[in-house]
């Protein structure tokens, strides 16, 4: 069997329904189900969650009084304001993205490298962000209670215990639940366009890595 | 806006068979299939703009459609049950004003949706009688590379007709 005859076969049948005009015009009213509408959208829901929870805490942070709260609460607000610029520049970067501007390799390419920087952003958010507050927060208390005060608590078994207890209940917890909630989110997804590019240039999927 | 609200609607209602053929091989549930279809009409509208005609209409409009179907979009995630297209197919066969050419047609169909998404779309476009060049641009690869690959996915397609 050639291709010419596969041919023939293939136009021997046209058959399906054609879509009226009003159907279609309804269609363009629709919303996308797109990977990157998507990501915009949960990408907008995070800067809306972060500029609001930004105005509670400096909202808050104005009532409070001088000292090592009023310091964390204002490290954790300039975190929330690299957040927002960092979400800001994500938004402008996937409303300009095309899926069809460029070719089928070029495009998996550019959904894998959007894909796996914003999942990478979250991973060491939680990885490196979460660790840094912790101490953070320990030395802010230090300077709060006096050096002495505080080796004296700190250096108490019990204390020492729940610190470490604390600290790797959060940090795992934290750090499950975000693989988990990508993972499930955008994994499968990332793992499917990987094999495709794999599938189009085997090496091309090596660069990526 | 509205006159290229029209253009587009005459464009795509003079083209649509090349959309329904793309979301067929890539869907079968159709519902999904619907969905995907409303998909590709939507990419193709964000890009219209964009489209000077360099390219012939058809090229532009396997590339959203196909750059759709494989990795712009995302299914709902609701129960699609998983059918046995060849067996659904071949029951078609069965009733009595059903004809040869359409079962051969049902068949090449059921080969090709059994290929990877990427050679199923190579297969359609050949079919489509899309130069090599212009498959070769589309996915992303050399027109050598589209010729070797072509002769595989023939033979494959043989096979899986012939099963």
């Amino acid at each position: 069997m050639e291709l010419d005859d596969l041919k023939t076969i293939w136009k021997s049948s046209e058959g399906f329904r054609p879509k009226n005009e009003a159907e279609l015009t309804r269609m363009l009213q629709g919303h996308s189900k797109s990977i990157i509408y998507k990501l915009k959208r949960n990408v907008w829901f995070e800067m809306i969650f972060t500029l609001l929870s930004g105005a509670m805490l400096l909202a808050y942070t104005l009532t409070l009084p001088s000292g090592a709260l009023k310091w964390v609460a204002m490290s954790i607000l300039i975190v929330f304001s690299i957040y927002t610029l960092y979400y800001a520049k994500k938004l402008v970067l996937l409303s300009t993205f095309e899926i069809g501007a460029e070719n089928i390799k070029t495009n998996l390419e550019k959904l894998i490298r959007n894909l796996t920087g914003y999942l990478r952003f979250y991973k060491r958010s939680y990885t490196i962000l979460y660790p840094l507050y912790f101490i953070l927060s320990l030395i802010l208390i230090a300077i709060e209670q006096g050096a002495s005060g505080f080796i004296d608590n700190i250096s108490k078994p019990k204390t020492i215990l729940v610190l470490f207890t604390l600290a790797a209940v959060f940090y795992f917890c934290c750090t499950w639940l975000v693989d988990w909630l990508l993972k499930r989110l955008y994994g499968n997804h990332l793992d499917k366009m990987k094999a495709l590019l794999n599938d189009i240039d085997p090496s091309a999927e090596i660069e990526l890595r | 806006m509205i006159e290229d609200e029209q253009k587009f609607i005459t464009l795509i209602k003079e083209h649509q068979a090349l959309i329904h053929k793309v979301c067929t091989m890539y869907e079968h549930d159709a519902d999904v299939r619907n969905d995907l279809f409303q998909e590709i009409v939507l990419q193709l509208w964000k890009s219209f703009h964009s489209f000077r005609g360099e390219a012939k209409i058809t090229t532009w409009m396997y590339r959203i459609a196909l750059n759709t179907a494989i990795s712009g979009f995302r299914k709902q995630s609701r129960n699609i049950k998983t059918e046995d297209i060849r067996q659904k197919h071949f029951n078609i066969s069965d009733t009595p004003n059903h004809n040869e050419r359409e079962d051969d047609f049902l068949r090449l169909q059921w080969a090709i949706r059994q290929l990877p998404e990427i050679e199923r779309a190579m297969i359609m476009m050949a079919l489509e009688e899309v130069p090599y060049d212009e498959i070769a641009d589309t996915i992303g690869i050399t027109q050598n590379n589209v010729r070797v690959r072509m002769n595989r996915i023939r033979e494959k397609i043989k096979k899986l007709m012939l099963t």
